[in-house]
């Protein structure tokens, strides 16, 4: 598996980079700032990119959304020290699938890229309520992607700290189907912040048309 | 004091308007009562000279360095003369004047001016002019008592107006530089992050005195988030509403309470978020209690435009069917029903689901006037 790391700290850059090797996966490139990272991403393929999102120009907000868009495919987790509510949720709309706080263990970080590289969302509980309260924010206009009632309780209970494997039982659904219902989850997201941009574009007479 | 001076120019702007609308009112007067005017050339030449001074004063006050006192005072001049020369143009027995209400004015540019003092004495000039014109009778006095009391009205009101323009000037300054201090801040607060996650992360690898090293290290990485997210979450609704995210968030604790929020403040008035929080720490000391000193739980905020819910689940074995409704038989009223009765006595309900999953609360609380406190 290829894996890039993006960090402005040296020090942490090093410890993923070493972490993620010992474990036999590929670090195919390291960055330590947007520029960067941006310059190095086509070259260097990777599957997935663990990104910090506090890092010189541009932020780790705008390289997730360069790169979501230079390679669909592309997954990205986010490694964040602060924890900043607004720029993870941004980002997660911007396209990355995953979101880990530093301090988490070894164990955690290599579980979290594999699960990213798989197509595995991996929420916290933090971010799973930051999600559901931009659909309960943003559901006025009918336009807009809503949750199914599933979709929602879902991740209610990934909010409430559920496991994936402790909701299928509890839901008594397939361990795959909750992975599908997070997934649509975020993909909604991303979507509901795409038609946020083109109403933006209509709005401010940017669209082709206008 | 450049928001002082935006009020006055749009102050000034407005008493432009109002010149041009008395001025047409006066011209209409005069055509309508035509046959009052006992010398109709003269009339005329009052008209041509009001026309000619409302579109001299609107080019004159529109900049702040015309706005002499000579510029002024010709202003209270010509509307003073027009009253005083009125006896003259009109027939004798005729009350009415010339200018009418067109010097009111003159008197607006001296209340904005000259403030409180300014109206005042304009006020004072032009009923003097408008008495020594005529004989006082009655409606003469209340004239008189209008000019002067509007003229100190006026003027104190504009000088509040530019005095809170001052104000709030200087508020959305500090704001912005509260702004600019947390943006440096944010930048200082993520290197210490790093460090202090990387210690934690460091220390448990190598274990031993390294690991209670990181353990130290994690205790001042959770500390200063919160701080930073209690920080970001401070209203400026103020008053006595509460952001019951911020305060949920402080029951936080490392590797034991995880508390999520929608990501905006949601606010409630004090005392019930006080309730609903004091409600949630309760199930999590029931946690504590039944389930362990170390169990995990965890707190979900999720805000709706009508009401707010809270959700507090555990890991734990649960608890076994009818033994509440049991203990309720035996007349021995648990915390379960001290958090029920709390979360009741806010007009919401609450819900505890248990099962092998563990047990959860579900506290729902109607939120006062849905639609004000929204969380947008």
């Amino acid at each position: 598996m290829r894996v890039m790391v993006v960090d402005d700290h040296p020090m942490w850059r090093d410890a993923v980079e070493r972490d993620l090797a010992a474990a036999g996966l590929e670090v195919v490139a390291v960055a330590a700032t947007g520029r960067e990272a941006l310059a190095r991403f086509p070259a260097a393929r990777p599957d997935v990119v663990v990104l910090d999102l506090q890092i010189p120009e541009p932020d780790g907000v705008a390289v997730t959304a360069a790169i979501a868009q230079q390679d669909p495919d592309v997954r990205v987790l986010i490694l964040s020290a602060s924890g900043e509510q607004a720029d993870v949720l941004a980002a997660v709309k911007a396209g990355a699938t995953g979101y880990l706080v530093k301090s988490a263990s070894r164990e955690e970080l290599l579980d979290a890229v594999r699960r990213t590289a798989d197509g595995d969302p991996v929420f916290t509980p933090g971010l799973a309520g930051l999600v559901l309260g931009e659909f309960q924010r943003t559901s006025d206009s009918p336009d807009d992607p809503r949750l199914t009632d599933r979709e929602t309780e879902v991740l209610k209970m990934v909010a409430k700290g559920l496991s994936y494997r402790q909701i299928a039982e509890r839901l008594v659904l397939s361990h795959r189907t909750v992975q599908n219902h997070v997934q649509n989850t975020l993909r909604k997201l991303q979507m509901h912040n795409r038609v946020e941009l083109t109403r933006y574009a209509i709005e401010r007479g940017l669209d082709a048309d206008g | 004091m450049p928001a002082a001076v935006a009020v006055k120019d749009r102050l000034f702007l407005a008493v432009a308007v109002l010149r041009v609308v008395l001025l047409g009112n006066a011209v209409l007067l005069n055509i309508w009562h035509a046959e009052e005017l006992q010398r109709p050339a003269a009339g005329v030449a009052c008209l041509v000279l009001m026309t000619a001074w409302t579109g001299i004063a609107t080019w004159a006050y529109a900049e702040p360095r015309r706005r002499t006192f000579r510029l002024l005072a010709a202003d209270l001049g010509i509307a003073m003369g027009l009253l005083l020369v009125s006896p003259l143009v009109k027939d004798d027995g005729v009350t009415s004047s010339v200018p009418g209400f067109w010097v009111i004015a003159a008197l607006a540019a001296w209340a904005i001016q000259y403030r409180a003092a300014g109206g005042l004495a304009a006020g004072a000039l032009l009923a003097g002019a408008d008495l020594a014109r005529q004989e006082v009778d009655a409606s003469d006095y209340g004239n008189t008592f209008l000019l002067l009391v509007g003229g100190a009205i006026l003027g104190f009101m504009c000088q509040s107006l530019q005095e809170m323009a001052t104000e709030r000037d200087v508020a959305e300054r500090a704001a912005a530089v509260a702004a600019e201090r947390a943006r440096l801040a944010r930048a200082v607060h993520d290197g210490v992050l790093q460090v202090l996650a990387l210690v934690q992360r460091r220390g448990r690898e190598l274990g031993g005195d390294g690991a209670e090293l990181g353990r130290l290290a994690g205790e001042q990485e959770h500390a200063l988030r919160a701080l930073i997210r209690e920080q970001d979450e401070v209203s400026v609704a103020g008053g006595d509403t509460v952001d019951v995210g911020a305060a949920l968030t402080r029951l936080e604790r490392r590797d034991q309470v995880t508390v999520s929020t929608p990501g905006v403040p949601v606010e409630l008035p004090a005392a019930t978020a006080l309730e609903l929080v004091a409600a949630t720490s309760a199930c999590l000391d029931n946690v504590r209690t039944h389930v362990g000193t170390d169990a995990p739980a965890w707190v979900l905020l999720q805000a709706f435009p009508d009401r707010v819910e809270v959700s507090v689940r555990d890991d734990g074995p649960g608890i076994p069917a009818g033994r509440l409704d049991e203990a309720a038989a035996q007349g021995r009223l648990g915390v379960a029903e001290s958090i029920r009765g709390r979360i009741a006595d806010l007009g919401g309900t609450a819900d505890l689901v248990s099962g092998d999953f563990g047990t959860e609360w579900e506290l729902v609380v109607p939120r006062p006037g849905a639609g004000l406190g929204s969380a947008s």
